[in-house]
């Protein structure tokens, strides 16, 4: 049988081997085994790893994609006709804002201005905003010496009101990476951009699958030639995958994953999906500490303008540094950068993408770039207090990942200005007191300083402390200190304040600053005076001119501690307090933030605003998340606010503060110094009517700085109100039509003929002084000296019989 | 007492495109005032806030931000609004030397429709009479409109 004797052959040609077949026959099928076992679960791994890359892919692309902070921005400028603009500092905020001077003003496209003599030209930027959009606009601005004269629009000429600039970035949330992208749409970024990518980081883009073999071997050939790695082979999608997922490690298991990663994404999704992705993700250079990622963030960063506005010159720029964005920065070597620039342009004419004439053009624009504007350091303190307050509305990881954009109400030239004050201040104590001068942050004399507008609440400056970067601890909002005679004036407006019937105090009345022992729990309480002098009966003026403390005292035991109180509570002060004597005197802890507001009430007129941090904040698709409400309660009468204010008027002028006039600072102001025991707390409170700053110097731990508000506070307040008004206050606190005004004798009777000495105060209606000067002498009285409407004159009339 | 209804006769009311008496910020507020009427007017009622933001970011002491306020909001259906506003033009208005002439017919009038948007009929329509009364060509019909204001 064939068969047997084909076995008898092969046997005859050598038992031995076929011994041997038979021992290795099971061995090869367990290699056999082992080689399909090992094949399949090298496939089963594969396909694992596969589906666990394809998950990854999936989760970050159809996830959220970037966490993009949210930025914070200032409240816009406004130009108007008879603004100072070198005070406003209208040069230095169009460089901030990233406008460029342009060298002729033939076609100026929208931020960049031209000076033409006494006339600014400025092609104002669009400010995209849901509710709020202005348009593009351009505009000349005539100026007559540092006056701004007329504004007109160009086409047209047509007088304008006020044009406003864009809000000023201020500062981002971050989360754990410290990088800021403007996210931007496929649609908005001009062809030209995305032409220059192509050409010079992957050319064949539109026709591979995710890997380009043609390039990788031109880049291994390219780099044996050169003996070092001189060229990448990296597709755009795989460069994308290598930012999203993994780490710049240079190892084979790293490229492999890669190279597969690259696959899935390009099999999953589309080429413009994908384009998108890479352009907002790629790393484009540095804004300070800020890592800038994607074209958008870049357009801003490069040429001060929004992507859709850039020119093929300025495109090709952002594609030449995508290779190196620090060592080819246009900043740091313009000359290499313009190079690169060119090389790419010169690539897109290759590629068929660039036609030689816009080729010619581009290749001859100057690099034009707009002003790095780092995030400014000096509203780090307001840019906390905004996230205290947003952390009651949105979670932490919406504001470091969600890209809102938060509108505040931060002036940034008064915050600049505010910085600046502190500052100054603070060094010239400690050049007055060399001791008090220290290193260790612990122990640094500290400051703060905040603004707001009385009449909206608005929060308009904000400085928490000397130096964020060593003390994060703001000082205007999260301390609580004694605010000593800053406290006083509630005392007075409770006494001026009507109750039942007739106010305790008018302005023509007399306060007893004899000695005066108070029994308290702790046993018997005897205030004294910061002169150490009792002076027995002093008027109203006086006594809050010279801040007495024991003639107040006195006043707030007549008034009631409880009234005291309520009128504080009532004004803004939230924080406890107790209805105790020493409560006069400032004894009570709050916050430089809470007298700012009860202060701001008073300078309104006695309508309190809520305070107010935020315009508005804009989710990346255009809703409005939030909104402000001005919102006002009506808390004290308008003639109790306007007497009170007349108080504190002349406190700014013959009294404690009266050196606020000091540098010749003109126009209405009202305030109020305060220092606490041994002079560990330094206030100064000021109000124009305009509004009202509140200054706190002292030290973390409380201890002695060895100097009155008056000399420590006020400066500060000094140097920012004559740098923000010129060293003119402008305008005038509003006074109540109904008010009644008489002249005043110093004996506090109403002065009539041949009364020597008189001045002018004013009444709330009904409450004029009912004896005369010279005495009783009625029929002698001067009626040009009493003013009143016919009810008050009526009323006088009634009180004599 | 205090408040727009001190004025004790009312004059024609005014048209705040005529008030151009003050400073530079307040013309450049008034400028944008009408700017946010006109805007009221057309419908476009974000940039009418945002307008009447802005005046009151360069002159917070202008009465008339706030009454346009006021009148915008009564517009919107928002008394609550509306009156913290008119409250705040009263207290402004109330302390301008003189007086400012026929401000009490709209003070009257816009709280008098606020009122009657919150349900306050008993309050709200001797405001409102008066209102009409003072100024038959503007308030005969109980409403302020963004033209007549400005």
């Amino acid at each position: 049988m064939p068969g047997i004797a084909g076995r008898g052959r092969r046997s005859s040609l050598g038992a031995g081997t076929d011994r041997v077949l038979r021992a290795l026959r099971p061995r090869l099928r367990q290699i056999a085994l082992a080689f399909l076992g090992a094949a399949f679960a090298g496939g089963f791994a594969a396909a694992a790893m596969v589906a666990s890359l394809d998950r990854q892919v999936r989760a970050r692309f159809e996830g959220t994609q970037f966490r993009v902070p949210s930025r914070v921005y200032s409240a816009p400028d406004i130009l108007y006709p008879g603004l100072d603009w070198r005070r406003f500092g209208l040069k230095d905020a169009l460089s901030r804002l990233g406008y460029r001077e342009a060298s002729s003003s033939r076609d100026l496209p929208p931020g960049q201005y031209v000076w033409e003599g006494s006339r600014l030209r400025v092609h104002l930027r669009a400010f995209e905003h849901p509710t709020r959009p202005e348009p593009a606009r351009d505009i000349a601005i005539s100026l007559s010496g540092s006056t701004i004269s007329d504004i007109r629009e160009i086409p047209g000429g047509s007088s304008v009101g006020a044009v406003l600039l864009e809000p000023e970035a201020l500062g981002a949330y971050y989360g754990p990476v410290r990088e800021q992208r403007e996210l931007v749409r496929l649609a908005d970024v001009p062809h030209h951009l995305v032409d220059a990518v192509l050409a010079v980081e992957d050319q064949r883009f539109e026709t591979h699958s995710g890997i380009d073999f043609r390039r990788i071997a031109g880049a291994m050939l390219a780099n044996l030639r050169a003996g070092r790695v001189a060229q990448g082979g990296s597709t755009l999608t795989q460069q994308l995958v290598k930012n999203f997922f993994l780490t710049p490690e240079r190892t084979w298991r790293r490229k492999l994953r890669e190279a597969c990663m690259a696959l899935i994404v390009e099999a999953r999704y589309d080429k413009s999906e994908i384009l998108e992705a890479y352009l907002n993700e790629i790393y484009l250079g540095q804004r300070g500490a800020t890592a800038v990622h994607g074209v958008g963030e870049a357009a801003h960063l490069y040429f001060g303008k929004p992507v859709s506005r850039l020119s093929v010159a300025e495109s090709g720029l952002i594609a030449a540094i995508i290779q190196s964005p620090n060592g080819i920065s246009p900043y740091r070597d313009p000359d290499r950068a313009l190079r690169r620039r060119n090389l790419v342009l010169e690539l897109m004419v290759d590629q068929g993408r660039l036609d030689r004439a816009d080729f010619e053009q581009a290749r001859e624009e100057p690099l034009r770039l707009a002003m790095v504007t780092p995030e400014p350091g000096d509203a780090r303190f307001f840019l906390d207090f905004l996230h205290r307050q947003l952390t009651d509305i949105y979670t932490g990881e919406q504001l470091t990942e969600e890209g809102l954009r938060i509108y505040s109400t931060l002036d940034r030239r008064l915050q600049q200005i505010a910085a600046r004050a502190l500052e100054e201040g603070l060094q010239q104590i400690e050049k007055l007191r060399p001791k008090l001068a220290s290193t260790d942050p612990a122990h640094q004399l500290q400051g703060c300083l905040v603004v707001m507008r009385p009449q909206t609440g608005e929060l308009l400056a904000l400085v928490g402390g000397r130096d964020y970067g060593k003390s994060q601890f703001d000082r205007c909002t999260q301390a609580r200190r004694q605010p000593g005679s800053v406290f006083k004036p509630f005392v007075y407006i409770a006494g001026l304040e009507p109750r039942d019937a007739l106010p305790t105090i008018t302005l023509a009345s007399f306060l007893d600053d004899s000695p005066l022992e108070i029994s308290t729990p702790a046993g018997p309480w005897r205030p004294k005076n910061f002169d150490g002098q009792f002076h027995d009966r002093v008027s109203v003026r006086e006594a809050i001119e010279r801040s007495l403390n024991v003639a107040t005292v006195r006043l707030a035991q007549d008034v009631g501690l409880r009234n005291v109180v309520d009128v504080a509570e009532r004004l803004g002060i939230e924080s406890p307090l107790q209805a105790v004597p020493s409560l006069a005197l400032g004894t009570a802890e709050v916050s430089p933030l809470e007298i700012a507001r009860a202060y701001a009430t008073l300078a309104s007129g006695g309508v309190r605003p809520e305070t107010q941090a935020i315009e508005d904040v804009v989710d990346p698709s255009g809703g409005v998340l939030a909104r402000r409400e001005l919102r006002f309660l009506r808390v004290l009468d308008p003639g109790t606010a306007y007497l009170a204010t007349s108080l504190l008027e002349g406190v700014a002028e013959r009294g404690t503060a009266a050196g606020v006039r000091a540098g010749g600072l003109r126009g209405p102001i009202a305030a109020k110094t305060g220092t606490t025991d041994e002079e560990r707390d330094l206030w100064f409170m000021g109000f124009t009517p305009d509004l009202v700053a509140v200054v706190w110097i002292g030290f973390d731990d409380p201890r002695s700085v060895g100097l009155a508000g008056a000399t420590g506070a006020l400066p500060v307040w000094r140097r920012f109100v004559e740098e923000e008004s010129g060293g003119t206050v402008r305008g005038a606190f509003p006074r109540p039509a109904a008010l009644e005004r008489a002249e005043i004798a110093p004996s506090g009777a109403i002065a009539l003929s041949g009364c020597p000495e008189h001045r002018t105060e004013y009444f709330l209606p009904g409450t004029l002084p009912t004896t005369f000067c010279p005495d009783g002498n009625m029929f002698g009285r001067r009626t040009d000296r009493v003013d009143h409407d016919e009810r008050g004159f009526l009323r006088w009339l009634r009180d004599q019989f | 007492m205090f408040g727009c209804a001190h004025v004790p006769t009312a004059p024609p009311p005014p048209h705040i495109s005529e008030i151009s008496d003050g400073d530079d910020q307040f013309r450049a507020s008034q400028r944008l005032v009408i700017e946010g009427l006109d805007a009221d007017e057309s419908g476009d009622t974000a940039r009418a806030l945002s307008r009447y933001e802005r005046a009151l970011q360069i002159d917070a002491s202008n009465p008339w931000v706030y009454l346009a306020f006021a009148r915008h909001y009564v517009e919107e259906g928002d008394p609550g609004r509306a009156l913290s506003h008119l409250d705040r033009a009263e207290a402004l208005l109330d302390t301008q030397e003189p007086a400012s002439p026929g401000a009490k017919v709209h003070c009257d009038g816009l709280r008098g429709a606020a009122l009657a948007l919150e349900g306050n009929l008993a309050e709200a329509q001797p405001l409102l009479d008066s209102a009409a009364r003072s100024a038959p060509d503007v308030w005969g019909d109980g409403v302020l409109s963004a033209s007549e204001l400005r």
